[in-house]
């Protein structure tokens, strides 16, 4: 019985021999010699080990740094960015199947699919990092905003792997340069600002516009 | 080319540079923790036995942090990303505010601004300045009252440096604690020893005296903490501007030229008149850049050697004859550096003998001897 690891390594393996994907699930389940059904045991289609790819790679990140010794000691900014740091790292030993997967959905704003399953996985962790922030008082509890940071982290992680596919600096350095300023960013609009006394103040004008 | 005034080109470029550095905020943990894991494949705390995440100071295109291992007393120091590759962009940045300081055209500058992105680069290259401090703290470690912090290059890579902790103060935090008259001259002395060691025996200088890269340790010595920024002298440099200092040759105005020539301070095409009016600028220039080693002692406490000094820049920044690109590249790295030590000791108070390391042989091309 092959197993979903070994029909994903078969697959990246035939993706990045081949410069393509197979013609069908029958070529592919002939070459690993295993039967059709037992590859639709594990996957529906090639798009859906795709998608398992990412959706691994975020979690085996998240759990392997939240084993790191400092990680208690971290704020959810730190948290963040160990995650980003830890996430193109560990892309690095897949970096041709990754940007194999991503080719079709360089351009655009909006998620690439293959995305599509990773995403509830970021979502948790960073729902889990944005809590704890929220706590400890690091991070500003607004109404309507807080809800929608996580959406802002999900922006970051999709800008950030494409930024990381595109890159072509040594070491991809340009990458962790991107990380560390665009989480910088994000999370000092996280936090208590003069953003949050000016809307105070616009909020007081608009209810008091009657005195100017 | 000898002039005070460019002598400010590379000082004002790298002010300008680490300060677009400096503004950068600290890295963050993760990064530094990211940083050891690409270089090591471990992270911080698997490699040393204790690692402080926050660092402690910045370094000029980098931060500190501080560590221990087997007992030993670590500084990690910690390269900001990027930083090689925005080098030259950056300088482009800076380039018109130093046309505008030095009010000279982009294209007479142009051989000077290599020479400073060249020394900018060697600085960004962790892996070169660990094989050079290991190299000249090793030649230079027979010399008194200075020391070297340890280097360990297996735990060093592109963008990191693991070396021992020097315990220390900074000249400016020494000066406050009023030091002795004796232990000032011990202090100079071991700069002068050190500078005139590494440009007369190795021909290669340690050309950033900047006082941030000196520790006065609790010992009362010398500690020299950064060679990021080296300058090579070769030859054709070394032979005629030193003997201009050290020698006789300033006494005879046809060797003086032959040397001034070489040192392209007087160009082909120069007009009887402009050849005076340099011969004669440079000329004191040079006499009072070589005072100090015009007697066996020289007390850089004197204000008046320093009045002169600064009084003659003055007077030739205003100068246009001055507005243009004089003397080869480098001058500006050897002027910066004997400057700069002459500023320190001045900081100092220091009496120094200055007749030690002197090169006697190597100048002496059969027809001048050196000033005894």
């Amino acid at each position: 019985m092959a197993t979903a690891t070994q029909i994903q390594k078969g697959y990246i393996d035939y993706v990045l021999s081949n410069g393509e994907a197979p013609k069908s699930v029958y070529v592919f389940a002939k070459r690993l010699k295993i039967a059709e059904e037992e590859f639709y045991l594990h996957f529906g289609s090639f798009s859906s080990i795709e998608k398992a790819f990412w959706a691994d790679a975020v979690s085996t990140v998240v759990q392997a740094i939240r084993q790191q010794e400092v990680w208690p000691s971290f704020s959810a900014r730190e948290k963040v960015l160990s995650f980003f740091y830890g996430f193109t790292e560990f892309l690095l030993k897949n970096r041709s199947f990754a940007v194999y997967t991503m080719k079709a959905y360089r351009q655009g704003l909006s998620a690439p699919a293959v995305l599509e399953d990773a995403k509830p996985a970021f979502e948790a962790f960073a729902e889990s990092v944005i809590v704890e922030g929220l706590e400890t008082g690091e991070l500003a509890d607004r109404r309507f905003f807080t809800k929608r940071y996580k959406d802002a982290l999900w922006v970051q992680f999709c800008f950030i792997t494409r930024f990381w596919i595109n890159d072509t600096s040594a070491a991809f350095s340009k990458t962790d340069e991107a990380i560390e300023k665009g989480i910088t960013v994000t999370f000092d609009l996280f936090q208590h600002s003069p953003l949050d006394n000016l809307l105070d103040y616009g909020k007081f004008l608009s209810r008091n516009g009657r005195f100017v | 080319m000898l002039s005070m005034d460019k002598n400010m080109l590379p000082r004002a470029y790298v002010n300008k540079f680490t300060q677009s550095q400096y503004n950068a905020p600290p890295l963050s943990g993760p990064l530094v923790v990211r940083t050891f894991t690409r270089h090591f494949g471990k992270s911080p705390e698997q490699i040393y036995d204790r690692f402080d995440i926050r660092s402690t100071h910045a370094a000029s295109i980098g931060q500190v942090h501080r560590a221990e291992l087997n007992g030993r007393q670590l500084a990690v120091k910690i390269q900001y990303p990027g930083v090689g590759d925005s080098i030259s962009s950056d300088l482009r940045l800076v380039k018109p505010f130093a046309f505008r300081l030095l009010g000279m055209s982009e294209k007479e500058l142009n051989v000077y601004m290599q020479e400073v992105e060249e020394r900018l680069l060697e600085e960004t290259d962790y892996e070169l300045e660990v094989r050079r401090s290991q190299e000249f703290s090793q030649a230079c470690s027979h010399l008194d009252h200075v020391v070297f912090p340890k280097y360990y290059p297996e735990l060093s890579g592109p963008r990191v440096i693991t070396m021992g902790w020097l315990e220390g103060l900074h000249l400016k935090e020494f000066l406050q604690t009023n030091p002795s008259q004796e232990v000032r001259d011990r202090l100079g002395q071991a700069l002068w020893d050190f500078y005139n060691f590494q440009q007369h025996e190795l021909r290669a200088v340690h050309a950033d005296p900047h006082p941030g890269n000196f520790l006065i340790t609790p010992e009362g010595n010398l500690g020299v903490i950064d060679f990021g920024c080296i300058k090579e002298l070769p030859d054709e440099f070394y032979r005629p501007f030193f003997s201009l200092i050290l020698s006789d040759v300033l006494q005879d105005r046809e060797k003086t030229l032959r040397a001034f020539r070489e040192l392209e301070m007087i160009l082909p095409q120069d007009s009887p008149a402009e050849i005076e009016f340099y011969y004669q600028a440079y000329r004191e220039m040079i006499g009072l850049f070589a005072r100090p080693y015009a007697t066996s002692e020289f007390d850089f406490s004197n204000a008046s050697f320093f009045e002169e000094l600064y009084g003659y820049g003055e007077r030739i920044s205003k100068m246009p004859e001055f507005k243009q690109a004089r003397g080869v590249k480098h001058f500006i790295y050897v002027n910066r550096t004997n400057f700069g030590l002459y500023t320190i000791l001045h900081d100092l108070k220091a009496k120094v003998r200055t007749d030690r390391y002197r090169p006697a042989a190597a100048l002496n091309n059969g027809s001048t001897s050196p000033v005894q």
